[in-house]
């Protein structure tokens, strides 16, 4: 209650500040600045939706600030809309666009993402400047308020609405990343591959994520062409791109109120970069703050010298340059790279992340307490298993191409089994894994789950349909809490629709799939440290992590690979007894191992394999007596009755 | 349009489609040791032009220059590396490589005070009086637009396939940690590629300078058709990118005339786009299988 107190507290006296900036402003000019502040806000968090937590470099934005501007004057212009009508239509195209940019762009990582945005906003500007029959072209677009809901907007009002919007925007992001999905924007950061295994999807919700920034530069768009009832395309530019990114990255990146400083900072900066004085003072400040922490890092050995000395560099070209330069505004891109440069080297989270650790320290507000476990009767249902394949492989090939990694496997699990994959390094264990969990297309034969159709096409696919896999190179979201990690792959049906969510009423549930993730975290040992980062986990305990979120999709097959490598001896004992569990709620387990005392213990059938084909397949017994096998491993004709031997 | 307008319009393109082909092979020649993309490679390439054109004021002659132009264009590409993106790399986050930028902005507000924002011409004693081939004019600069940008490339993939240290560069694109082990400095060959991509920047630079001018403005307008150039045909093809290239260079000039000069940049953009959607390594790359 205290933290809710202090963080909503804190939210909702920002909001009255601002809201009572204009009754003491008086000049048209200032709350013209003040007016902007809300509208960069909605912008810029728009903006870090996919810098910040998607990760991705969106030179993008300032196309969909244009297109929104212009969107929403043409039709106040041409059609009559009103104000509220324009903005909505302004966001909704703003949507549309970033969806059908998203689509393709997204498909790649990295620079060509990049280049995809810069090649959009390079095309809006000409469309913008080019279309003269519909925008002026270079001359431009003069037009008058639209009224909003029959009435016109003093200027003041107009701001109070911005802020309105601003405040909508920021509680509805809020929920939005307190829920399933601003999970799912962390888990896709730190593993692309086990957040699509998990059946959450990181394509989707990239593109959705995206959509959704774009959909904010629109509607900040329409604010900003309301506010100045004049657009040129030549606004729009590479320049105006720079700004805001500096804007977020200063302000801090995945922070609602790092957006809020950023804009603030993107509004004051040409007045301050236009004020001799004020630029010199600020300039000197930054270099000292950087010489201050510049030293300590150097002295701590913290971090390498480079990047203890480029923000000193940096800064002190700054202030060098407030002193000697004729005009400071010809330098004013030079200005905000210094600026820029010095804050990403030196201060990665940027302002507000800096303050939040500081404060953090300072104000230790206690997380919320976290709900007694659930029964694991509950978390993890019992499944009656039914006779007959719970899965079957037919003529499966996958060649990499002239590898033969899996060249022609056919087998198939029965249901509620525990079945055993073995074979020498290099004989397709992984292949074969890889391919019956979506991961890679089959080259030809088929992969039929029960219930579903065959050949899955892809990770998401497999996941949604009853496959559930851990990672022999473990894959957690090592950024995410022990807790968090099970919380994204749950699929309990505890699950909030997405517009709940949104308007911050998805605790309940919330609360309900928490309890559930705690007792499947229980089950593996893990429920002592729910809180910490995953990262931070000793490696066997990330093994039993792995397992545990594997869980949380209630699978109908299940698929361990190899869970017990690395792991001591008396927790290689423990595992085998939650395998027995897992057994006992009727999943089905696929176990790739090489601990071959493991697999004898558990298994009820264990297929070999050797060189992508498969070499033998019963119970483990008459297996590890095979000749072929023993050959395959010792690579001499086999003794029988050698069954000691752990190949 | 008759047929020889339109062939003179498609050949003078694609002479001018090399140049992008030139610049994406820089882009190439970075992504192949460490999968990052200079952000900046515009401003090299402005900024090195701009610089030759001072050492010529100086009275030096175009021999001379050239040589002046693409140790200033290799310095440059390694001040890139260690101010921008060695720390990406070190990260092995790619919102680092967000510093390309930032020092691609300082280079270009530099340039712009020091050399003013207009484009200035930019001196050559190669003539520019056309010649017919079979009744389209082709200039000698155009010739030796070509020649500089093919000869470079081959010299390049000559290096890179034939010297020991080409193939320790390769060695390194191929598995940065291997190589590592097999004693090849990453390090060196990533600050390599960019020493040879700053050259092969300051060359593109000098070598269209003296048909298009030269200033501040002509870095955005030509990296991005060399962005779209290296994406459409993959950032792994150096073959591919002289094709797109000429092929861009051409259809961007028929887009201007036939649609109007304003639409110039579309084609490239829109092609970059299209690709991403049909073919997301590129029309000559090949696609990369995720490990777990």
């Amino acid at each position: 209650m205290r933290r809710f107190l202090f963080l909503r507290g804190a939210e909702a006296l920002a909001l009255a500040l601002l809201a009572a900036l204009p009754l003491a402003v008086h000049t048209p000019y200032a709350l013209g600045l003040l007016t902007l502040l809300p509208i960069y806000g909605v912008l810029l968090i728009g903006l870090d939706v996919s810098v910040g937590y998607l990760g991705l470099i969106n030179l993008g934005q300032v196309g969909f600030l244009g297109l929104g501007a212009y969107t929403a004057a043409l039709l106040a212009i041409r059609l009559g809309w009103g104000l509220l009508a324009s903005l909505a239509a302004a966001s909704g195209a703003g949507l549309a666009l970033g969806c059908l940019l998203a689509l393709p762009a997204l498909r790649l990582q990295g620079p060509p993402f990049a280049l995809a945005t810069l090649s959009f906003s390079a095309l809006a500007a000409t469309a913008l400047n080019e279309l003269e029959g519909l925008t002026g072209g270079a001359r431009g677009l003069s037009f008058t308020h639209p009224a909003c809901l029959g009435a016109a907007l003093e200027p003041r009002a107009f701001f109070w609405l911005c802020l309105a919007v601003l405040a909508l925007v920021w509680t509805a992001m809020r929920n939005l990343l307190a829920g399933h999905p601003g999970r799912a924007f962390e888990a896709l950061r730190d593993s692309p591959i086990a957040t699509d295994a998990m059946g959450v999807g990181s394509y989707r919700h990239k593109v959705a994520g995206f959509a959704l920034g774009s959909a904010l530069g629109s509607l900040a768009g329409g604010l900003y062409a309301f506010q100045f009832q004049h657009l040129q395309p030549q606004v729009f530019t590479h320049e105006f791109m720079a700004v805001l990114l500096l804007g977020v990255i200063l302000g801090g990146r995945r922070s609602l109120w790092g957006a809020l400083a950023g804009a603030t900072v993107v509004v004051l900066l040409p007045n301050l970069l236009s004020v001799r004085p004020v630029f010199s003072v600020l300039a000197g400040a930054g270099l000292l703050a950087s010489l201050v922490a510049g030293v300590r890092r150097l002295r701590r050995r913290t971090v390498d010298p480079f990047r203890a000395l480029a923000p000193i560099c940096a800064t002190a070209l700054l202030a060098a340059g407030a002193l000697l330069a004729r005009r400071t505004e010809d330098w004013r891109l030079a200005v905000f790279a210094l600026i820029l440069f010095a804050v990403v080297v030196g201060l990665p989270d940027g302002l507000m992340g800096f303050a939040a650790r500081s404060l953090g320290g300072m104000l230790r507000v206690p997380p919320p307490p976290l709900p007694a476990p659930a029964s694991l009767e509950q978390a993890l249902p019992l499944r009656l298993p039914a006779p007959g394949a719970v899965l079957e492989v037919e003529e499966l090939r996958r060649h990499f191409g002239g590898v033969k990694a899996v060249d022609g496997i056919t087998f198939a699990i029965q249901d509620g089994a525990i079945h055993g994959l073995i074979g020498p390094n290099g004989s397709g264990k992984s292949t074969l894994v890889n391919v019956v969990s979506g991961l890679y297309p089959p080259s030809s034969g088929r992969v039929r789950l029960r219930g579903a159709r065959a050949n899955l096409p892809g990770l998401v696919a497999a996941a949604r349909a009853g496959i559930a896999r851990t990672f022999q190179n473990l894959e957690l979201f090592g950024g995410l809490s022990v807790l968090d990690n099970v919380m994204v792959g749950l699929n309990s049906g505890f699950r909030q629709p997405l517009a709940l969510t949104v308007a911050g009423l998805g605790e309940p549930g919330e609360r309900r799939a928490q309890a559930d993730a705690l007792a499947l975290l229980a089950f593996v040992g893990l429920e002592g440290q729910a809180r910490e980062r995953a990262r931070d986990l000793p490696s066997g305990a990330q093994r039993f992590l792995e397992l545990a979120r594997a869980l949380a999709r209630r699978p109908s097959l299940l698929i361990l690979d190899e869970p017990a490598a690395g792991l001591a001896l008396p927790d290689v004992r423990r595992l085998i007894g939650m395998i027995r569990t897992i057994h006992q709620r009727g999943i089905t387990v696929l176990l790739i191992e090489h601990h071959m005392d493991v697999v004898t213990e558990l298994c009820h059938r264990v297929t070999v394999l050797d060189g992508g084909r498969l070499l033998a397949e019963g119970p483990p017994e008459a297996v590890k007596r095979d000749p072929r096998v023993l050959e395959a491993y010792l690579g001499l004709p086999g003794e029988p009755g050698n069954g000691e031997g752990t190949p | 349009m008759d047929i020889l307008s339109f062939g003179q319009l498609v050949v003078s393109g694609a002479f001018m489609g090399l140049v992008y082909a030139l610049i994406a092979y820089g882009f190439q020649l970075t992504y192949a040791t460490s999968r990052t993309t200079n952000f900046g490679q515009g401003e090299l390439v402005t900024a090195s032009a701009l610089v030759a054109l001072s050492i010529t004021h100086l009275g030096l002659p175009y021999g001379l220059m050239l040589p002046c132009g693409l140790g200033f264009g290799a310095l440059a590409g390694l001040a890139m590396e260690r101010t921008a993106v060695r720390i990406a790399l070190q990260e092995k986050s790619e919102g680092w490589i967000m510093l390309t930028i930032i020092v691609g902005l300082f280079i270009h507000s530099t340039c712009e005070n020091i050399w003013g924002q207009a484009d200035r011409p930019f001196p050559t004693p190669i003539p520019s009086e056309a010649f017919q081939v079979l009744g389209i004019a082709i200039t000698p600069l155009e010739l030796s637009v070509a020649l500089g940008a093919l000869g470079v490339m081959g010299l390049i993939e000559l290096f890179k396939r034939r010297t020991l240290l080409g193939k320790a560069v390769q060695a390194v694109a191929a598995d940065p940690e291997a190589a590592g082990l097999m004693g090849i400095s990453a390090r060196r060959a990533v600050m390599l590629s960019y020493a040879l991509s700053g050259m092969v920047a300051a060359l593109a630079g000098i070598l269209v300078a003296p048909i298009t001018t030269v200033g501040p403005p002509m870095a955005s307008g030509l990296v991005l058709k060399a962005f779209s150039v290296a994406v459409v045909a993959g950032l792994d093809s150096g073959f591919g990118a002289i094709l797109v290239g000429m092929f861009l260079g051409g259809l961007e000039n028929l887009t201007s005339f036939l649609v109007g000069s304003g639409w110039r940049e579309t084609p490239g953009l829109a092609l970059l786009i299209l690709t991403l959607a049909v073919r997301p390594n590129g029309l000559f790359g090949r696609a990369a299988i995720r490990k777990v």
